[in-house]
């Protein structure tokens, strides 16, 4: 059962829902598996399955999305060791790719398509980092991981997306 | 020089730093260009990333799946509604005095199968009874 207090989903929907389906874009990169990812996340929180926490309604949206996010991705994934690729030389550009200025003009469905090519958990760190503002802390506790993996996912993303939007 | 700090420049940006991580990380930087350029990078990229707009969710996404959802309301409550009659009505069954005193019409239920087992249309089974008619009293 949900907590004491939660919102109902038709409360979640009226009040939230452009932040739910921002989330919901941002992390799957396309309409189509957004509505998706939003019916599912509607679904759980009518089901009760997420207990709610008196607190940021975003930050337990934000919880409910990413789980539902990756848990479709794991679900469709055939070799799940390609989510978190071992070698981290794999991962991080050369840091000479630094000198590239990145060019002012970069326009945001360049940054999604970026976003939309980062490995899953790279992806749902830097969105629930930089799109929704949790902390590390907040973020650690969303993926049930430590906060240094919290650290290294955010930054091996980003290195990736300056990797992405220099070279395009 | 100390080692670069690698993940910890992100951390860097974004405050996350111990107190401790933090003197070691400003310390570096001072000294290393290399760093510095890459720091710059990083927040550059966040900063595109955190201005990312908001995005409309198709017209009349939810407002299709209210109406779903109360459709889903409306079946569920008349499945209520016509689970709890079938239950009153077999409530007031078993509380009825009269079904303390069953009697059912076994007599004619027996000649009635005896009648459609005679005549399935089998010339034997028609020409001779397959039972003697049977007398039931309750």
């Amino acid at each position: 059962m949900a907590g004491e207090g939660a919102p109902t989903w038709e409360d979640v929907a009226r009040s939230h829902g452009r932040f739910l389906y921002t989330v919901a874009y941002r992390l799957t990169g396309n309409r189509e598996d957004a509505q998706d990812l939003v019916q599912e996340v509607l679904l759980r929180v009518r089901r009760g399955l997420q207990t709610y926490q008196p607190g940021s309604l975003e930050g337990w949206l934000s919880r409910i999305t990413t789980n539902a996010f990756l848990d479709d991705v794991r679900r469709r994934k055939r070799r799940p060791e390609d989510l978190l690729p071992e070698d981290p030389d794999w991962v991080l550009p050369p840091t000479g790719g630094a000198d590239v200025a990145l060019a002012a003009e970069v326009l945001p469905d360049d940054i999604q398509a970026a976003l939309a090519r980062l490995p899953e958990d790279f992806r749902a760190a830097v969105v629930l980092c930089d799109v929704v503002g949790l902390s590390y802390q907040e973020i650690g506790q969303t993926l049930e991981v430590p906060v240094g993996t919290v650290r290294s996912r955010i930054h091996r993303g980003r290195a990736l997306l300056r990797k992405a939007l220099t070279s395009a | 020089m100390s080692a670069h700090p690698g993940d910890l420049l992100s951390a860097y940006l974004d405050g996350e730093l111990t107190a401790r991580e933090l003197e070691s990380v400003s310390a570096h930087l001072e000294g290393c260009a290399e760093c510095r350029r890459e720091l710059q990078s990083l927040g550059q990229v966040r900063t595109l990333v955190r201005d990312l707009p908001p995005v409309d969710p198709p017209f009349g996404l939810f407002e299709r799946m209210l109406r779903r959802r109360n459709r889903w309301g409306t079946r569920a409550a008349v499945a209520a509604l016509a689970a709890g009659a079938v239950a009153s009505v077999a409530m007031m069954g078993m509380a009825s005095p009269r079904e303390a005193h069953v009697a059912p019409h076994v007599a004619q239920l027996v000649d009635a199968h005896t009648a459609s087992a005679s005549t399935s249309g089998d010339p034997i089974s028609e020409m001779t009874p397959a039972a003697v008619p049977v007398s039931f009293q309750p």
